[in-house]
């Protein structure tokens, strides 16, 4: 197995490694260590939940359907990405944050996970360039290491300056990093292979992968919801095995698909969205659409054979299917 | 397949890496690896580490052999499990995808190289090791150099690809830097009997010419069990292959001479080796006054011998035996030469009566009660060990002088009384020595083998000759030629010294109740699961050269199995002693004929043509017939008896029919 390690070659860029850089090139300025504590539980949580209306493509109301037939095995791979965010030092109060991203697709192979392809690693460190003085910039620039320039994303001359927003502007750059690896590998998988890829997340961040029949998006989070009033007690009432009515998901500036909610799990005298996924897929062109309905139900058995063996000790083992885990449990060996 | 093989010699496959974490970490002594879950790594498995930074400027190689092995998923509790498959588990063979599972070994280190500095084992690829790699992980390099060769194969390492002989180092094994075999597990299984056998044919085959000759001395303790040595038996190809790839020939034993006592008749061997056509050599073993007094204390127990019994032995073994013996003032003129059982109660009878007779309560400081005593037990010998000892003094012994290199000799005392056993055991344990002392047995080295020791030299109960003996052959064997082949159920049961001595120790399928005494505590539990699940036909070997244990595979015996022997040569029938003697004879002259035996035999007693008998076999004459004529009493011309008619003190007269 070949690991893509991409930005810094032949430099060892560990969180590790960099503190040390970091330490040796920033001497005598105004820094301070950094700490080991992961960040990224800190952006996704602050996130707002809110509702979202959304075109229903199936017809007649939002209503919950019994997914018909045995589950079905037929998903050959699954992808998903890893980021870990840490602070390597502090320059003048501002956090230098250390990101590592990776993406795997991990194929099933007479039902035992083997890595297809390689998978990508990147680290970098993400700085606020235009907030850090010359003497650190200069510094930064000596260390050969890659900085990703988070001040970027500034919007005006109102500048946030307070040290946790720029903080979490870095984790969002990570966390687009780590979206642009998973893409990456998806896109290979889309023009390579046929099969169908179970992917961690949405679909709709590429356009190559949001159109491609192999490519299945399955969403745990839910701090959108598509459903409002009745449709929205429909969707959390949904029993295992059952789906809602299948609507359009078109955000700005990114490829519409087709989405539906889907029950795995029994949630009875459970959180309303225990065991609730939304699955997307490549919205269908016009002529296709009244037959929706029945390829959600194709892809729902799918996925809900995935529902065994558990993905157990992972906290979100209700939404998360075994292979997504295997993903994760081996980009953290590697990475 | 064949280039694969070919291509793994070249360029060994990498079958797991080397992993070590601070909770479990590697040492010198021990590592641990995976594998992918398909590799063909076992318990028992010899591998080789590669590393990968050079010390002193020298990449380490080490070869370790998997002590231990571990599978585990990702699962936190098994309880994750069942309800991952709803409490079925038939559900769970439809789940699409199995969990990642791990197969981790630990491995104990046989040799590094280079054996200095010793360092804990570096991480690094892990291959199986192949003929080479065994050779050197078990230090047989050094003893299987051209020249020098002291191997001796003991059976077949295999594992994935690779099929290595392994050899035991015949100094260590016959000595004299360590010798001695014990072997031990249950019965029933082929295995112990079987694996001494074989081991005497490649100790036969290899024994280096530069070492000078070797035999072997067997007792048959239990049924057929060695009663067929030179016959040959039923071997299949695969273990015509482990002859092969030992390089000794699938043949039975060339020289076996079989002895055995006769039964209490005095002219039925008794031994399962009866039928006629095997008697060829089967010769009587039996003994006379001389050679019992000198183990008497083997027959007598502390209770019988005690200091004045030991002393009037004594007395009797220097002053009485093979020797004119008088005592003017006890027994006048009567002279006395005692050479037999028979000489001795003579002996006995008189002196006794004399000091009856002068009322005396001693008798040269003997009390009259102590040589009752020593009468009572000494005359009781011929009776309990009847057919091995005679009360004529009748010798048959094994060749001690002119033993034959390659030969087996074996003394079945599966039937005997075990007083009759153990007065065996220490008179040719005891001879053995002696003309290895001399330097005068005819052969350098003798395997003795025997079995049941956790009879014969038991770890607890009262001291007895044979197990002192036993000890001395274990402790000092070495240094004579004297090697101790010894067989067992229970290890934990023998004398600590007799099984420590050995310096290869083998194991078969063992008891589990054996592998939780203590001796088996540096075996690691999968190592024990092993022994208790061991297949027929495989071992595990303890030599000084390993420095842990390793599984060997060897092949059935060439030779006859003892139930197979007695199917297809059955006991004969109890003869009758005219079929008795022309059998004896005949195994010197095949001409002799039924009748002219049986004409003979008519004339004499029984016990005179036994005797003629034994005197023929010792002596093997050229004219067999005459000579056992000649050993018969003279026969006294019949003499007829006149009867003396007496004289009537008056006649009567005719006609008085009341004689008045």
């Amino acid at each position: 197995m070949q690991v893509v390690e991409e930005l810094v070659a032949a430099q060892d860029t560990s969180f590790r490694a960099v503190q040390r850089q970091l330490a040796l090139h920033l001497f005598g300025t105004a820094t301070s260590a950094g700490s080991d504590a992961a960040l990224d539980a800190f952006i996704s949580a602050s996130e707002p939940p809110r509702l979202s209306e959304a075109t229903l493509i199936e017809s007649g109301p939002m209503r919950s359907r019994k997914v018909p037939g045995e589950p079905e095995v037929r998903f050959a791979a699954f992808l998903d990405g890893t980021q870990s965010s840490r602070i390597a030092r502090y320059s003048g109060g501002i956090a230098l944050i250390h990101g590592t991203v990776a993406a795997v697709v991990r194929a099933r192979r007479d039902r035992r996970m083997v890595t297809w392809e390689s998978p990508i690693i990147r680290h970098g460190l993400y700085a606020p360039r235009k907030h850090l003085d010359r003497a650190t910039n200069e510094a930064l620039d000596r260390t050969g290491i890659h900085v990703v320039d988070t001040s970027i994303d500034d919007a005006g001359p109102g500048l946030a300056v307070h040290p946790f927003a720029l903080r979490d502007a870095a984790i969002n750059r990570v966390r687009r990093a780590r979206e642009a690896v998973e893409q990456k590998l998806a896109e290979q998988w889309c023009e390579n292979e046929h099969d169908p890829l179970f992917i961690d997340g949405g679909l709709s961040g590429s356009e190559r992968v949001a159109v491609s029949a192999s490519s299945v998006g399955v969403v745990k989070s839910h701090r959108t919801l598509y459903a409002e009033g009745t449709a929205l007690q429909t969707v959390l009432a949904l029993e295992a095995g059952e789906r809602s009515s299948v609507f359009r998901i078109a955000p700005a500036k990114r490829v519409p698909v087709a989405s539906w909610y889907l029950r795995l799990r029994d949630a009875h005298a459970r959180d309303p969205m225990w065991g609730l996924v939304r699955v997307e897929i490549a919205h269908p062109v016009r002529a296709d659409e009244p037959r929706i309905g029945e390829r959600a139900d194709e892809v729902s058995r799918w996925i809900l054979a995935e529902a065994s063996p558990l993905s157990i000790p992972d906290a979100r083992w209700d939404k998360m299917v075994y292979g997504v885990r295997d993903c994760e449990e081996f980009l953290e060996a590697i990475t | 397949m064949t280039n694969d093989l070919q291509n793994d010699r070249q360029q060994p496959r990498v079958l797991g890496r080397v992993v070590a974490t601070e909770r479990r970490p590697n040492t010198p002594h021990e590592f641990h690896f995976w594998t992918a879950l398909d590799s063909p790594v076992g318990i028992g498995t010899i591998v080789r580490v590669d590393g990968g930074t050079p010390v002193n400027g020298v990449i380490p190689h080490i070869y370790g052999i998997v002590v231990e092995g571990f599978s585990y998923t990702d699962l936190q509790t098994p309880l994750h499990d069942v309800l991952g498959h709803d409490g079925s588990p038939s559900a769970a063979a439809h789940a699409p995808t199995q969990r990642t599972e791990i197969r981790l070994y630990t491995a104990a280190v046989l040799r590094q190289m280079p054996e200095e500095p010793l360092q804990p084992v570096p991480m690094g690829e892990v291959s199986l090791a192949n003929d080479d790699d065994v050779s050197v992980a078990l230090r047989m390099d050094g003893y299987l150099k051209e020249g020098s060769r002291t191997g001796i194969p003991i059976g077949v390492y295999r594992a994935g690809g690779t099929d290595a002989p392994i050899y035991l180092d015949a100094d260590f094994l016959l000595g004299p830097e360590a010798a001695h075999l014990n072997i031990s597990g249950v019965s029933g299984l082929a295995t112990k009997t079987s694996a001494v056998e074989w081991i005497l044919s490649s100790v036969f085959a290899h024994f280096p010419a530069q070492k000078g000759s070797v035999a072997s001395v067997c007792f048959n303790v239990k049924g057929p069990d060695l009663c067929f040595l030179d016959q040959a038996g039923d071997i299949d190809d695969a273990d015509r292959a482990l002859y092969e790839k030992c390089g000794v020939e699938p043949e039975p034993f060339e020289n076996v001479r079989y002895y055995a006592p006769f039964k209490a008749d005095g002219f039925t061997l008794n031994t399962l080796r009866s039928n006629e056509a095997l008697s060829e050599n089967v010769l009587p073993l039996t003994w006379g006054l001389r050679e019992v007094l000198q183990y008497a204390e083997v027959l007598l127990n502390k209770d019988d011998v005690d200091a004045k019994a030991d002393a009037l032995i004594d007395f009797i073994r220097e002053r009485v035996v093979d020797r004119e013996f008088s005592d003017p003032d006890l027994l006048g003129a009567k002279r006395h030469l005692v050479r037999s059982f028979a000489d001795l109660e003579v002996w006995f009878r008189d002196v006794l009566s004399a000091v009856e007779r002068t009322n005396k309560e001693s008798w040269r400081t003997h009390h009259v009660a102590t040589i009752r005593k020593v009468r009572n037990r000494l005359s009781n010998i011929s009776t309990r060990c009847a057919g091995l000892v005679t009360d004529a003094g009748t010798v048959s012994d094994l060749p001690f002088g002119s033993f034959e290199d390659r030969t087996v000799y074996v003394i079945d005392v599966a039937s005997l009384e075990e007083d009759a056993q153990d007065l065996i055991f220490a008179r040719v344990v005891t001879k053995l020595r002696e003309h290895l002392e001399k330097r005068d047995l005819g052969v350098n080295h003798v395997v003795v083998f025997v079995d049941e020791l956790n009879k014969y030299a038991p770890g607890d109960g009262q001291d007895t000759y044979v197990r002192k003996m036993l000890l001395d052959l274990a402790e000092r064997g070495r240094y004579l030629g004297l090697v101790l082949f010894s067989a067992q159920q229970f290890r934990s049961q023998v004398h600590r010294r007799v099984v420590g001595n050995s310096g290869t120790a083998l194991y078969g399928r063992m008891d589990a109740d054996e592998l939780a005494t203590p001796g088996y505590a540096v075996l690691s539990p999968a190592v024990k699961t092993k022994l208790a699940t061991l297949e027929k036909g495989q071992l595990m070997v303890r030599h000084p050269h390993f420095t842990q244990p390793i599984f060997v595979r060897f092949p059935r015996p060439a030779v006859m199995r003892g139930r197979d022997g007695v199917e297809r040569f059955p006991q004969a029938s109890d003869l009758s002693l005219d079929a008795a003697i022309l059998r004896s004879l005949r195994t010197l002259d095949p001409s002799i004929t039924i009748n002219a035996v049986q004409e003979l035999l008519m004339l004499h007693d029984e016990q005179d043509v036994i005797r003629a008998r034994n005197a023929t076999m010792r002596e093997q004459p050229k004219d067999v017939l005459k000579f056992f004529r000649s050993q018969l009493r003279p026969l006294i011309a019949a003499q007829p008896v006149i009867r003396q008619v007496a004289a009537p003190i008056k006649s009567a007269p005719g006609d008085d029919p009341y004689g008045f």
